[in-house]
């Protein structure tokens, strides 16, 4: 016994230090130069809060998106491919809203609220009726068919959603600021809030009076404080309501919870609903924040918040949140220290890590044999 | 009547298509549809003398013949007045039409009747006819000056790599999301020995199983860590790969490699010692330019044939058709043989139940990593043939989309058959690159001379303009392709009886009783 565990140790170890040999290898192709990085948080400690910053705010969109997968795997163990296009389609649904009313001109605090607040509903209410539209299109007829039925069938409802995303771009008489460059190209997203801000005469960095080299913006403390107001929702709703007992009995054994009387179909359309509008409030939150909209973002958004669930353990809310706030904090910190254009990748290798070496995520229990 | 609904249909599609292409292409769709109407009948006729299957259905092929030519002069007189064409010369009108009637009808009419011959018999002269039919394409096609060679050669690329997906997805059940990785691993091999980025022209006849072998190789990489998982995970983390691979060619531009022992980490220990060295650091690559990022590879060399020197031309697609469909042959000859070897029956225990498989004996493992690596094989060929086809290669062409095209061809096609990914290959990659150009001509000139004189707003007209064009669509093509094969038709255009019976589990008796037996004998 003794000498199988020395054995088994030794190989682990000779293992590890091959995997670390060629980290350091092949780490300064994508920009992993530890010195350099060291040399750089230690000439700058500040650009390390700032980092922090973003990757909190970015954090706090994630890991709302990421509640509408973590829900969904939960209740019928399908990852909702066409979530993260649900949430594109949020960002320009409100963008639409901002410019059919007119906010995007005004200069009129009462007008920019009064439009933020109108499109902050109607991407909810779109975005939630869209994402059930999905699940009775899409997935409710494939229910009981081979898991991999429904999982292609995701991928494709991403595709329909990403394309219509794109026509949706390229329509410059709907929203004129579209332009005329087709709908492939990036468009942008005013920053509404800063507008808000400056026409109340207020700065819209809220440390510029203390004198400390940071920027924490208005759109931060917005970001983060609508998303923990929505995920306390979100919990306080699943634990407290009739629905959300529901939801956790359907999550747990389908079957016995529709012996005991349970609607399973309204169950799974009411979590597509609520995964949809929180991808609807995420769309607004990230156009405000980082003020672009492409038809495109939906699949990075949707690879990070699917990974960010993953990692806090899918099916389980706490973790999807906790989630969400790491892999935010991961791709600011690539994006400062490494390379931009290497975070997608950072993010599918720890993905890939977690599934192999802990499955289950931080926070997630056993869930038999799904990995 | 039911055979004769079916000519009906076949003759009204034939003739939509002729509103799209016009001048020649008649001819050309006519025969194709004699073809393949005559192959569907035959699969549904009962097995009786040749003669008087010609017989039974003769009214059909004349019908179906008959609808063609009426709809494509229709076109010739109406429709190209519409899209304001003038309508082509009388003589070839005439000529066009007759050879796409004669055409509809005879091939119906004699691949129909073999179906009355013993069954080797009819399975061998249908070969040798499909086989003509294959030989005569791109010269009917240079003569009729269609163009369509240089298209048809991308779905047979796509073809391949919907065979080699095949192994994975249909043989071994592994929903591979990253296809696309292997295809660019084959591609960039090639680009990299052969062409002026770093100087190397290696012959194109070694380099296409270089690229074969090096896509293997990744194949079994990458699937080694995916080994445990199981189901959406397994086809997340594929697609992860399938992600990463592209952005590492796309950001290969400048490649140091330090060897990091005297580099970092005993330089790190004497600092933390304080002590102070003048270590030589041993650089093993300095600035490399490996794969020239977004501008991409190119020019890529050419295949050349030895002894009488003959290189290969762009201009000139009717070799690459040929070069491409002897690929083709060989990876279907290769892969009828992979599914019939001991391997391929493991791969189908394996998807069938992983568990028990493994308790009969079966190395899950070896089995798995030999799909992926088998698998990505296929693909490096085609990417090698890209590669030099295309004379350039581009990161953004292997991205994500690019692996949903492949699983599209598998899907729409059959999963688990050859001959269903191959009729899917050529369906959806046909309806990408000829029809939907085809269509937004035609549409463009249409509105154009109908309804956008009529709108008076200049913003309106523009949108009405910008939203007529079926190419910005071709997304929403793929993936209706793979939610309406999901919810109406699982598994695929031509099924694969093993997965049909599967996924059908109430009506499993029924589906025994109407599998024909030519299916059967193909499964295996």
């Amino acid at each position: 016994m003794e000498t199988t565990r020395k054995k088994f140790n030794l190989r682990r170890f000779a293992i590890a230090t091959l995997v670390l040999y060629i980290v350091f290898l092949i780490g300064p192709i994508v920009g992993l130069d530890v010195p350099a990085v060291y040399a750089s948080i230690k000439s700058n400690p500040l650009q390390l809060v700032q980092f922090l910053i973003i990757g909190i705010s970015n954090g706090a969109i994630i890991a709302i998106i990421a509640l509408g997968y973590t829900m969904v795997y939960g209740i019928i163990e399908l990852i909702n491919f066409a979530h993260g296009d649900v949430y594109m389609i949020g960002v320009f649904t409100s963008l639409t809203v901002l410019s059919l009313t007119g906010t995007l001109e005004s200069k009129d605090p009462a007008k920019i609220v009064f439009g933020l607040i109108l499109a902050l509903i109607v991407a909810i209410v779109f975005c939630a009726v869209l994402n059930a539209t999905i699940e009775r299109l899409a997935y409710r007829r494939l229910r009981n068919a081979p898991r991999l039925a429904p999982l292609i069938s995701a991928i494709g409802m991403s595709f329909i959603i990403e394309n219509i995303g794109l026509m949706w771009a390229a329509q410059a008489w709907l929203v004129p600021s579209f332009g005329t460059t087709g709908g492939a190209s990036q468009k942008s997203f005013p920053d509404m809030l800063g507008i808000l801000f400056t026409s109340l005469g207020w700065d819209v960095n809220l440390l510029a009076s203390t004198g400390i080299a940071l920027r924490l913006t208005i759109k931060d403390v917005m970001v983060i404080v609508l998303a923990v107001v929505l995920m306390v929702g979100l919990y306080l709703f699943v634990q407290r309501t009739r629905l959300g007992k529901a939801m956790r009995a359907t999550a747990q054994n389908r079957d016995a919870a529709k012996m005991l009387g349970i609607d399973i179909d309204w169950v799974i359309t009411a979590t597509f609903l609520i995964g949809g509008g929180l991808a609807g409030a995420a769309g607004l939150m990230a156009g405000l924040y980082n003020n672009t909209a492409w038809w495109f973002m939906g699949f990075r958004a949707g690879l990070q918040s699917f990974t960010a669930a993953v990692l806090g353990g899918i099916g389980n809310i706490a973790g999807g949140m906790l989630g969400g706030f790491l892999i935010g904090l991961l791709a600011s910190f690539s994006d400062g220290y490494l390379n931009a254009r290497w975070t997608n990748a950072l993010v599918f290798a720890t993905l890939v890590l977690i599934l192999l070496f802990r499955p289950t995520g931080l926070l997630g229990e056993q869930t038999g044999q799904k990995a | 009547m039911k055979n004769i609904r079916s000519g009906i249909t076949f003759g009204i599609i034939g003739g939509l298509l002729t509103f799209l292409f016009g001048g020649w292409s008649v001819a050309v769709i006519g025969s194709l549809m004699g073809v393949g109407l005559g192959m569907g009948l035959s699969g549904k006729l009962e097995r009786k003398n040749p003669l008087e299957i010609a017989k039974s259905v003769l009214p059909t092929a004349l019908v179906a013949g008959a609808i063609l030519v009426l709809l494509s002069l229709y076109q010739n007189n109406f429709v190209q007045e519409a899209i304001g064409k003038r309508p082509a010369v009388e003589k070839i009108v005439i000529n066009a039409n007759l050879i796409a009637f004669l055409g509809t009808v005879l091939f119906t009419t004699l691949l129909a009747s073999l179906h009355g011959l013993p069954e080797k018999q009819e399975q061998r002269w249908k070969m040798i006819l499909l086989g003509l039919l294959i030989i005569a394409f791109p010269f009917v096609d240079k003569l009729t000056a269609l163009r369509w060679t240089a298209q048809i050669i991308f779905a047979l690329i796509f073809v391949i790599l919907g065979l080699g997906l095949n192994i994975v997805v249909g043989y071994a059940g592994l929903l591979d999301l990253g296809y696309a990785a292997f295809f660019a691993i084959g591609a960039y091999t090639t680009g990299i020995l052969s062409s002026p980025q770093h100087g190397i022209f290696m012959n194109f006849w070694l380099v296409i199983w270089i690229a074969a072998g090096m896509a293997a190789i990744w194949g079994f990489m990458l699937g080694a860590p995916t080994l445990p998982l199981r189901g959406d995970y397994l086809a997340i983390v594929t697609l992860g790969f399938g992600e990463i691979v592209p952005v590492l060619f796309k950001n290969l531009i400048d490649v140091t490699i330090k060897e990091p022992l005297t580099c970092w980490i005993l330089p790190g220990l004497f600092k933390l010692f304080g002590a102070k060295t003048t270590m030589a650091c041993i650089t093993l690559i300095e600035h490399e330019d490996l794969t020239a990022g977004e501008k991409g590879i190119s020019p890529i060399g050419r295949p050349v044939i030895p002894f009488i020197n003959y290189e290969f031309q762009s201009s000139n697609p009717i070799p690459w058709y040929f070069l491409i469909i002897a690929i083709i042959l060989l990876s279907v000859f290769i892969i009828r043989r992979l599914r019939d070897s001991r391997l391929g029956r493991a791969w189908m225990a394996i998807r069938e139940d992983e568990l028990a498989a493994a308790q009969m004996g079966i190395n899950p493992v070896r089995t798995k990593l030999a799909a992926f690596a088998m698998g990505a094989t296929f693909s490096g060929f085609a990417g090698a043939f890209y590669a030099s086809y295309i004379a350039g290669i581009f990161p953004s062409v292997f991205d994500f989309s690019a692996s949903i095209i492949i699983l599209c061809v598998v899907i729409l096609g059959g999963i688990g058959n050859i001959n269903g990914v191959i009729v899917g290959g050529l369906v959806i990659m046909t309806a990408d690159r000829l029809f939907l150009p085809a269509l937004k001509d035609f549409l463009a000139s249409l509105l154009t001379h109908t309804v956008l004189p009529s709108i008076s707003d200049p913003v309106m007209q523009l949108a009405v303009k910008d939203n007529a064009n079926p190419i910005l669509y071709r997304f929403l093509l793929f993936g209706l392709t793979l939610v309406i094969m999901m919810a109406v038709r699982p598994e695929g255009l031509l099924p694969n009886a093993q997965v049909r019976a599967e996924l059908h589990p109430d009506e499993t008796p029924v589906v025994e009783a109407e599998t024909p037996k030519t299916n059967k004998a193909k499964k295996g």
